[in-house]
């Protein structure tokens, strides 16, 4: 293939990872201080990709306004799919984009470029879908499938058994047949899968072939997965080591403690200590003597004067008081009415919310968006979007 | 970001193709254009400023039928569009012309050793090291392809390249990292940047991929590696229209430019503020020193930026006011030599408010332009000129560009009236975050739905919202062709509140809950009780929802940040209003982006 198009599908919002996409898509949530979208187009581009489709769908504006109409040079054809139901619906909404061959992958997970490539490499016209799969023990959350002499024979979300699976990793190189598959695919629940496809064609004994990839993928279920994703860049070395923007004002008495990666336009102020595995976005602001520590801080975040982040995730344009605390994981974490138990989560706190200072945070604390937290308060828990939280 | 175009043809429409090849080009920007027609001779054309000046120094020219030709436009970001820096660029002995996008990076390497080889360069641009590397080839007897490919294989960088040859009808063109695509037609064949520049002629391309080069004749075109064996290209139709990808998936450029702020918003800041050191750093105004009144001259929605910064400026203690540039030179305003005449204007060129510039400048004023392009007119002809950064802006109602000039005058109102910026600093650092905030969460097509068959829209403001009251209405007017009128609060009263009725909504602008919103919000109660609905603006401080019919919520932000943040609730409106009537948001009927003349 010298041209190739991708469709990449972006249109989902992710919803296990609320509050943090009360705003925006999974695949425009950071990844260090990146989408997770722009790292899967780099690989896409690296493994040689020619013309980029999108699909997207819930908070649309903020991918499109993130990239315009170009990415690195490569033209970016938008799709919009109106209603999220499902993935095998999203890709039917790009099919007019494509014509023969085309790659498919999700724009909301992690995947090295490697993996794509070999996507690429072992698709032929003898195959009517290819797979990018990874060994991994645990399957139980993602894709599985079986795999013998290079056939998919299998595929099954979130597999409970103990049998030999591979991880589906949300690379496909497809022929228009597999578009038919999609469009066979009887709805569940109102939503077609692209997954659902695959299995479709497999029933109807079509050739999908597996490729077993070694290389970096790591998909983000949960919020505080973001601090694993970063952790996860820095030590494939997708991201530098020490990486700050020249826009980037850090004063003379400030400690940078590597990894770390600081994105145009922050400030880190007088004495305050940053890192390691740290993660600043654009135009975050640190205030003077504090501490920000294994902590992925979303773009206009301000954290106050000796305020202390670890383990934290903050959306954007957050508020940390003076002297507020963020202790660090491990803690339990409720979402809805389960527990996850012994999460490395210092804090979660969602876009736009604001503590006035002097707040001590429990380990696994999740703070909706909007939310404000008095000065002086002890928080731990849940609290939901628009909360006021006093004493 | 520029754009290249190449076409070969039979020879009757050379230069209309170009020039119709570079007009689709246009949304990648503009700020000089350049065609080079081949035949016996090869004839050079390239002007300053947007296609259409290219076009109107055609029109006196004596354009030869030339069957090649190649052109550029080009968006300068550093350093400036000139006549000499406009492409083509051609070799000391005119027989090669070249156009270029990208960057070459090696440039400087190649030039000294061209300079010290004796050639003399006539621009500033890396490209210029291209036509002057085949002028050598050429003299060492290689044949125009062979000199091409030798100049190519000599640089480095991202290039997407065209060459066209004195006495030849063939185009050459390579690519690196840089886009290239070549157009083949029933009555010729094209190359661009990109499809729009070509598409009304064919809609079969193929696209070049880096490190190959192409040979475009009349009888079809060849692609070749680097070795020079011919590789096999497919030709694909293209199925969707090129003008939607410029558009980013939005459905107009205005609202992509709408969606666009926060980005533009962060350019136009970006080493600007200073919030370690507390203070706001324009560089390009080191050595403005201010003594007297300053006085704005502007028009349309720049007049409104300019309303802006002039009470920004006078809280500052510092006298000022701003004036519209067409009546600025008959009303003879007082102006000497301790004056500042700061020029509002986006595209640098609009006619009355250069003409104004001048009047002010030959009264001995120092004269300021703040200005969207690099270079224009205004930038070339002040004194100082202070960049807006947002970027170029194609929809014909300014948007991202007037929260830009909102927020560079504040920065300039800083650094003349001096004294403690932090606070203003925090506060413009906040405001690209408060304008995501709004297009993330705004209600502004409820209420438009709500309004679109109103007999008219009035919006009232005071102090800094005064002026995003009138550009409020302004952008209603232009886009949505209905009456609507901006007034300062408290003028209502004395005359306007006779045209308000149940059918002419009344946006009222109430940010914060000082004195100035209450006042307001004292208006908006004399409109209520005349039946209006009332559509309140407000970050919630105040309790002017109590009297409100709608509410567009805007967060809660410094005085200053409240006025960039409120107008976009208002641009959004009149966006969604001009949607549902089916108006031409991009190019509303009778007006023009940039007015060039008086």
């Amino acid at each position: 293939m010298t041209d190739i198009s991708a469709i990449v599908l972006a249109a989902g919002e992710g919803n296990r990872l609320r509050p943090l996409t009360a705003n925006r898509p999974k695949p425009m949530l950071p990844a260090a201080t990146t989408p997770i979208i722009e790292h899967v187009f780099d690989e896409l581009l690296e493994a040689g990709v020619t013309q980029l489709t999108v699909v997207v769908g819930y908070g649309r504006e903020r991918v499109q306004s993130h990239f315009g109409p170009t990415y690195r040079n490569v033209p970016i054809n938008y799709v919009v799919q109106e209603k999220q139901l499902g993935s095998g619906h999203a890709l039917l909404a790009a099919e007019e984009t494509v014509s023969g061959t085309c790659l498919v992958v999700n724009g909301d997970q992690l995947v090295d470029r490697r993996i794509i490539a070999d996507v690429i490499e072992t698709h032929d016209a003898g195959a009517d879908a290819t797979l990018g799969l990874i060994r991994q023990a645990d399957v139980s959350h993602y894709g599985g499938v079986i795999l013998e002499d290079g056939e998919i024979t299998e595929i099954v979300e979130n597999p409970r058994d103990e049998r030999n699976y591979r991880l589906n990793a949300g690379v496909y190189a497809l022929e228009p047949s597999a578009f038919e598959a999609a469009r066979a695919v009887d709805p569940d629940d109102g939503e077609r899968s692209l997954v659902d496809a695959i299995a479709e064609l497999i029933d109807s004994e079509a050739v999908v072939r597996g490729v077993v990839s070694e290389g970096l993928w790591v998909d983000a279920t949960y919020p505080w997965d973001l601090l694993r994703v970063a952790d996860s860049l820095f030590a494939a070395g997708t991201v530098p080591e020490r990486e700050v923007a020249d826009s980037a004002q850090i004063h003379e008495s400030a400690t940078l403690l590597e990894p770390i990666v600081i994105a145009d336009d922050a400030v880190v102020g007088p004495g305050a200590v940053v890192g390691p595995s740290a993660c600043l976005g654009e135009n975050v602001t640190v205030g003077a003597s504090a501490v920000c520590e294994h902590s992925v801080v979303d773009a206009d975040t301000r954290i106050g004067v000796n305020a202390t982040l670890v383990d934290c995730v903050t959306g954007r344009g957050v508020r940390v008081g003076a002297g507020s605390i963020v202790g660090g994981g491990p803690g339990d974490v409720h979402v809805g009415d389960r527990i996850h138990q012994d999460e490395p989560l210092g804090a979660l706190l969602a876009d736009h919310a604001t503590d006035d200072g002097g707040v001590t945070y429990a380990p696994g604390t999740i703070v909706g968006s909007d939310a404000r937290i008095h000065a002086g308060s002890t928080v731990r828990g849940t609290i939901g979007d628009d909360t006021e939280v006093q004493g | 970001m520029c754009g290249i175009i190449g076409y070969v043809g039979d020879g009757h429409d050379t230069a209309d193709v170009l020039l119709d090849g570079l007009s689709g080009l246009e949304y990648r920007g503009y700020d000089s254009a350049g065609i080079a027609l081949a035949n016996a001779t090869l004839d050079v054309f390239k002007r300053e400023g947007e296609v259409s000046a290219l076009e109107s120094a055609l029109e006196g020219a004596d354009v030869h039928g030339g069957a090649v030709g190649i052109g550029h436009t080009r968006w300068s970001t550093h350093g400036p569009p000139s006549d000499a820096n406009a492409h083509p660029h051609t070799d000391e002995r005119n027989r090669v012309a070249v156009v270029h996008n990208g960057i070459i990076e090696n440039y400087q390497e190649i030039r000294d050793e061209l300079t010290a080889a004796g050639v003399t360069f006539v621009s500033e641009t890396d490209t210029e090291v291209v036509p002057h590397l085949i002028g050598q080839a050429l003299d060492a007897g290689y044949d125009p392809e062979e000199a091409f490919r030798r100049a190519v294989d000599r640089i480095e960088g991202s290039y997407a390249i065209a060459a066209v040859f004195v006495g030849s009808e063939t185009i050459y063109a390579a690519r690196e990292s840089s886009p290239l695509v070549l157009g083949v037609g029933d009555e010729g064949h094209y190359l661009a940047s990109d499809v729009p520049a070509f598409v009304e002629y064919t809609d079969r391309v193929i696209y070049l991929d880096d490190g190959e080069f192409a040979r475009i004749e009349e009888g079809g075109i060849v692609v070749t590696d680097r070795e020079g064996l011919v590789v096999e290209t497919s030709i694909e139709t293209i199925e969707w229209d090129p003008e939607e990808t410029g558009k980013s998936g939005y459905d107009h450029y205005m609202q992509k430019e709408i969606y666009e702020q926060p980005t533009s918003l962060r350019q136009c800041l970006r080493g600007r503020v200073d919030e370690l050191e507390g203070e706001i750093v324009l560089e390009e105004l080191a050595d403005l020193a201010v003594e007297g009144p300053v006085q704005f001259v502007a028009c349309g929605t720049s007049y409104h930026a300019a309303l802006y910064g002039s009470a920004l400026l006078q809280e500052r203690g510092i006298p000022a006011q701003a004036f519209l540039a067409s009546e600025y030179a008959s009303e003879r305003i007082p102006v000497g030599e301790d004056h500042l005449v700061v020029g509002v204007t986006q595209s640098g060129e609009t006619a009355d408010t250069m003409r104004a510039l001048r009047e002010a400048s030959a009264a001995g004023a120092e004269t300021l332009a703040v200005t969207n392009v690099v270079a224009s007119s205004a930038a070339r002809e002040c004194d100082h000129a202070l960049y807006i950064r947002a970027g170029p802006e194609i929809g014909v109602a300014a948007t991202k560009t007037f929260a830009s000039q909102q927020v560079a005058l504040t920065a300039l109102a800083c650094v003349i009236g001096g004294g403690d910026s932090r606070e203003v600093v925090r506060g413009l650092r906040s405001v690209p975050d408060k304008v995501q905030t709004v297009l993330d969460e705004s209600t502004a097509r409820e209420v438009a739905a709500e309004f679109v068959d109103a007999d008219a829209y009035f919006f009232i403001g005071r102090h800094y919202q005064y002026p995003v009251a009138l550009e409020g209405a302004l952008k209603m007017k232009e886009i949505t062709y209905k009456h609507a009128e901006g007034f300062a609060a408290g003028e209502l009263k004395h005359g306007p509140l006779a045209l308000v009725t149940e059918r002419t909504p009344v946006f009222a602008l109430v940010t914060g809950d000082g004195e100035i919103a209450r006042k307001t919000i004292g208006n908006v109660k004399e409109v209520e009780a005349r039946g209006a609905p009332v559509v309140a603006v407000t970050d919630g401080q105040s309790d002017v929802e109590q009297y409100a019919d709608h509410v567009l919520r805007v967060p809660t932000s410094t005085p200053v940040a409240a006025a960039t943040v409120a107008n976009v609730q208002l641009q959004l409106v009149a966006y969604w209003v001009a949607n549902m009537l089916g108006r031409s948001i991009d190019k509303p009927r009778n007006l023009a982006k940039s007015v060039t003349v008086e």
